[in-house]
């Protein structure tokens, strides 16, 4: 997954996408923020063309908000505050990443250990 | 005795001839006095001759005199200030009998020498001001892009809000900084000062907009068919174009009035609309912009006023430089319309969206947003990304317009899962129209693509092959062309359950993807881009 390569200087600057807002109306978000379409998608109509561009990109599936900012080649705190927009919306869900499963932690192993071998040995 | 007679009659003769002689000489004296009189009053005549011819000439030396006063007093000053300011009249001659004379000769010739040299000298002053603006100009732009590399870097580099934030609005002042500094150096004879690659009409638009403060108030309507890009060379002259008149319609209307722009193609290339509902133009200031603009003449730099007024002369240099055209006019909203013509011949290109994706801020085509989602993407153009726009003479509007009529179509179909999607075929089919007559393409065919396209479908028309097609025929095909690779597009997206390793020759069945998946659009962007896990 790399981004388009960026050649040459930037056409259109990033603080158009958001007016130059950067603080999101939302705090929750971060990289790795996982996002997918709403279920219902209502028409376009109304949005403006950032908006539009990252619900395309996600009618495909879902995607961390980091490697939609790649998609979009827009800074991350500006994708955040389109996400943030988008879910006060309802156009869009935002959740938090699901953790690689845990293995317990090493401590723990050793008791059960230690307990089924005192079981045996009694 | 005898002697006195003889004596009187000595006497008698003596006086009679002193008589004669006296006589002779009386006569000769009255003739003599006679002429003298006439020589006296001829002597007379002459004076006053002279004397009136004297005061004619001094009369004369006079008005001589006086016209060189009134050349040194008047019309000199005038002159100058009429090379200053071309709408201050130079006096003529004081007298004008002397219309056409040597002097009158002697002293235009003065004038035209006076003139000359103002000229010359304001030249040369006016190239050495822009030569060291020039030389200001292009290490600040410099260093501008260079600062705005560094903000843009960091602005990928810090997420928190607040730094981001003040990221953003520094990158904004940086670009208007920019845009003041890059058009103050083009009217100085500078180059743009950057060459950038081939890119979206549409991205250029929305970057020039971005360049300016009340960017919010900027509408842009895309109504481009084909995915149109400006050939790098003139990617940035044409950003400046756009930007120095949409500065225009935001500066001189009202703070919250819109400015509608609209991005148009054509058969000869690419527009922009710029109306604003501004304070307008005079009739005066409009001729004068339009000269400006027509980029014909050399512009001054003490001709833009004080602080120069660097619009119009930049977009007039321009567009000399690099054949835009562009022009103002009355808008229909009251204020000020401008358009720019990017001829489609030198200066425009097709991109590939899949290779160079248009800028996220850029307006969404109308073919796109237009599309309620039961359409596939209706992007035309990626299969022939050489084709120019030009090269296609009328086919154009109408060539849309049918796509437009499929869609139509399509959208009606759609609605039920039962029913199949139903296109409206301008065409029978490919292969027994290439040739056909137009009118019996015109009639629409209804057909079930599912049942009925796996041979209709099966190849694209290729390029027109009788260079003489009317334009409804390469319409129709182009049209066709575009419906067969998005339907090709939507299947082999959706998991090619229609078998069609091949996209153009694949069947499509684009109601399967609206009934599996919100899979509206096929958008070939999510496609390249999305990881689809």
């Amino acid at each position: 997954m790399t981004p388009p390569p960026r050649d040459g200087r930037r056409l259109v600057p990033a603080y158009l996408a958001t007016t130059g807002r950067a603080r999101p109306s939302r705090n929750t978000l971060d990289r790795l923020t996982v996002l997918h379409g709403a279920a219902d998608p209502a028409t376009v109509s109304g949005l403006r063309p950032e908006e539009i561009r990252l619900l395309e990109l996600l009618r495909g599936g879902a995607l961390s908000l980091a490697e939609a900012a790649a998609h979009l080649r827009l800074p991350v705190s500006v994708v955040k505050v389109l996400v943030a927009d988008l879910v006060d919306a309802g156009r869009l869900m935002a959740r938090a990443p699901i953790p690689d499963a845990e293995l317990p932690e090493r401590q723990i192993l050793e008791k059960v250990l230690n307990g089924l071998r005192t079981l045996k040995s009694s | 005795m005898t002697e006195i007679p003889v004596a009187l009659t000595v006497i008698l003769s003596v006086g009679t001839a002193a008589a004669v002689a006296l006589a002779l000489l009386l006569a000769r004296s009255a003739r003599e006095a006679k002429r003298l009189r006439q020589r006296s009053a001829t002597a007379e005549k002459d004076l006053q001759d002279a004397l009136r011819q004297q005061a004619a000439l001094a009369g004369r030396a006079q008005a001589t005199e006086a016209e060189v006063r009134h050349l040194a007093a008047a019309r000199a000053p005038d002159l100058t200030a009429a090379l200053a300011h071309p709408n201050v009249p130079v006096r003529g001659l004081l007298d004008p009998n002397f219309q056409g004379t040597e002097l009158d000769r002697a002293l235009t010739a003065v004038l035209e020498q006076v003139s000359n040299a103002v000229t010359k000298e304001r030249l040369r002053v006016d190239g050495a001001a822009q030569a060291s603006m020039r030389g200001a100009t292009t290490t600040i732009q410099a260093l501008l892009y260079q600062l705005q590399t560094r903000l843009q870097t960091m602005q990928e580099r810090y997420d928190d809000p607040f730094v981001a934030e003040d990221l953003l609005a520094a990158d904004f002042l940086n670009e208007q900084a920019l845009r003041r500094i890059q058009s103050t150096a083009i009217v100085c004879g500078a180059w743009p000062g950057l060459t950038r690659q081939n890119s979206h009409l549409g991205d250029i638009v929305v970057g020039a907009m971005s360049r300016l403060s009340g960017y919010e108030r900027v509408q842009v309507t895309n109504q481009l068919r084909d995915p149109v890009g400006v050939v790098a060379r003139a990617v940035e002259p044409g950003a400046v174009v756009l930007t120095e008149l949409l500065a225009n319609a935001l500066h001189y209307s009202h703070p919250e009035l819109p400015v509608a722009v609209t991005i148009q193609q054509g058969n000869r290339g690419a527009s922009v609309i710029i109306d604003d509902a501004g304070v307008g133009m005079h009739a005066e200031e409009m001729e004068r912009a339009q000269r400006m603009m027509s980029g014909q003449e050399t512009t001054l730099l003490t001709e833009l006023g004080d602080p120069p007024k660097t619009g119009f002369a930049a977009v007039g240099q321009l567009a000399r430089q690099y054949g835009f055209t562009a022009s103002v006019e009355p808008s229909p909203y009251g204020g000020v319309r401008a358009i720019v013509h990017i001829p489609g011949d030198p200066l425009l290109t097709l991109l590939d969206e899949e290779e160079q994706p248009m800028s996220p801020m850029a307006p969404v085509p109308r073919s796109n947003a237009s599309a309620a989602p039961p359409v596939p993407s209706t992007l035309p153009g990626h299969a022939v990304p050489q084709r120019p726009p030009q090269s296609e003479p009328a086919a154009g509007t109408a060539a849309s317009a049918y796509a437009q009529a499929g869609q139509d179509a399509a959208q009606q179909g759609a609605p039920s899962d039962e029913d199949l999607p139903r296109r409206r075929r301008r065409r029978p089919a490919p292969d027994a129209t290439l040739g056909a007559a137009p009118g019996a393409g015109q009639v629409p065919a209804e057909e079930a693509p599912q049942s009925q396209s796996t041979g209709r479908h099966a190849q694209p028309p290729q390029a027109p092959q009788q260079p003489q097609a009317s334009p409804e025929q390469s319409a129709e095909r182009w049209a066709a062309f575009q419906r067969g690779t998005n339907s090709g597009r939507a299947a082999v997206d959706e998991g090619t359950e229609a078998g069609g390793a091949n996209p153009a020759s694949a069947a499509p069945s684009p109601h399967h993807g609206f009934a599996v998946a919100d899979d509206h659009y096929a958008d070939p962007r999510s496609a390249e881009g999305n990881p689809q896990e």
